[in-house]
């Protein structure tokens, strides 16, 4: 290659006039050997390039990259977007069984006795029923006295009966009117909407 | 019935975005990591970056009916992830500084001559990239090393055709300037 047509190509390149087939020649002949003393001062720069042009990525970098994308993909796709759906019936399983072991203990709760005893012994069972009885019997009879003095006090006051009587029918008579006149109000209404 | 549609459209969406993944993005990888190293001028940052962008691409397929030009959008997402973690990283920077030169050190005892001369000229080259605004290097960058048009230039970093060829008439400009100085 001669110096004449590299030191044109060289101006074009500096103007950004050349194309990248062109400035991949200057690359080539400044790679080279036997380039001229006067544009060895541009030597360090295309070597440079050319250089520069072949580094790459240590080779273990796609065993790393495809361990690492496994990882996200594993973390992502698979157990979010694919388990989604089955999340959601499993909450909803889950909901229904809760209600539902819920309801069935509320229930229970319900139907339960408040206290409950048991007893072995056929005369241990006699013996408390009878205790029962007695206290019941007992109460009764206290209560059944109480009556009786408080009507034998009633009757010690010596009431005249006849007038508290007459007061109540008085009463009475008062109650029979105003149902009366009640009845006639419903009958009028009855009487209205059946005309209109 | 519901989830028996959306099961169904999860899985067309996971074929055709594993078809895609393997046909756009990943052949992609090694474009990507340059930019993202042109940037952080850190090999495991930049394989850091490149790996985390393609794991939020995997983990966004549906969008992707969305993007218009995946490819662009690509660069454009590695761009932004290795200026966001230079920003970040402000700091530790100084620090990586350091182990360049001491690397360069090491070279000089080591190997022969013409070798270290040929890092050492590659380390300048480096040091006037970096010192480019950020534009021109990044434009730079995908003319020089991934051989971009200027139509695919101007889709990876949404900036006007008639910007790209400017942007980089000024970067090629200011190289040629900082050659001519260390010659």
């Amino acid at each position: 290659m001669n110096s004449e047509y590299i030191n044109i190509l060289l101006e074009r390149y500096w103007n950004c006039e050349t194309t990248l087939e062109e400035e991949k020649e200057l690359q080539d002949f400044f790679s080279g050997v036997g380039v001229p003393e006067d544009l060895e001062q541009y030597i360090p720069l295309f070597s440079y390039i050319r250089m520069e042009q072949s580094v790459t990525l240590s080779k273990n970098f796609d065993n790393k990259l495809k361990a690492a994308l496994e990882d996200t993909d594993k973390n992502r796709y698979v157990t979010i977007r694919i388990y989604t759906p089955l999340l959601r019936i499993a909450a909803s399983v889950l909901l229904l069984v809760g209600l539902g072991t819920g309801l069935f203990f509320i229930t229970r709760q319900n139907n339960k006795p408040h206290f409950t005893e048991k007893f072995e012994d056929p005369n241990a069972v006699m013996q408390q029923a009878t205790y029962a009885l007695e206290k019941l019997s007992n109460a009764l009879q206290v209560s059944e006295a109480a009556s009786m003095q408080t009507i034998r006090d009633i009757d010690d006051l010596n009431i005249d009966w006849s007038s508290i009587d007459s007061l109540s029918n008085l009463l009475d008579d008062d109650m029979d009117d105003s149902l009366n006149n009640t009845v006639e109000v419903k009958k009028d209404g009855l009487n209205k909407i059946g005309n209109l | 019935m519901h989830s028996d549609v959306t099961f169904f459209s999860f899985n067309r969406h996971y074929i055709m975005s594993i078809d895609s993944f393997h046909k756009i993005i990943l052949p992609l990888k090694d474009k990507l990591f340059r930019l993202a190293y042109s940037i952080v001028r850190e090999q495991a940052e930049a394989e850091d970056i490149v790996q985390d962008l393609l794991l939020k691409l995997w983990s966004r397929k549906e969008d992707w009916n969305y993007i218009d030009n995946l490819e662009a959008y690509c660069f454009r997402a590695t761009k932004n992830m290795a200026l966001d973690r230079l920003a970040s990283q402000a700091i530790r920077k100084t620090g990586t500084l350091d182990k360049e030169k001491e690397e360069l050190y090491f070279v000089e005892h080591q190997s022969p001559h013409s070798e270290m001369v040929r890092k050492e000229q590659h380390y300048l080259i480096e040091r006037c990239i970096d010192e480019l605004p950020e534009n021109q290097r990044l434009v730079f960058h995908l003319r020089e090393i991934e051989g971009f048009s200027y139509k695919e230039i101007s889709e990876s970093l949404s900036i006007s055709g008639d910007l790209v060829k400017i942007t980089l008439h000024r970067a090629r400009k200011r190289m040629k300037e900082l050659l001519s100085e260390y010659k």
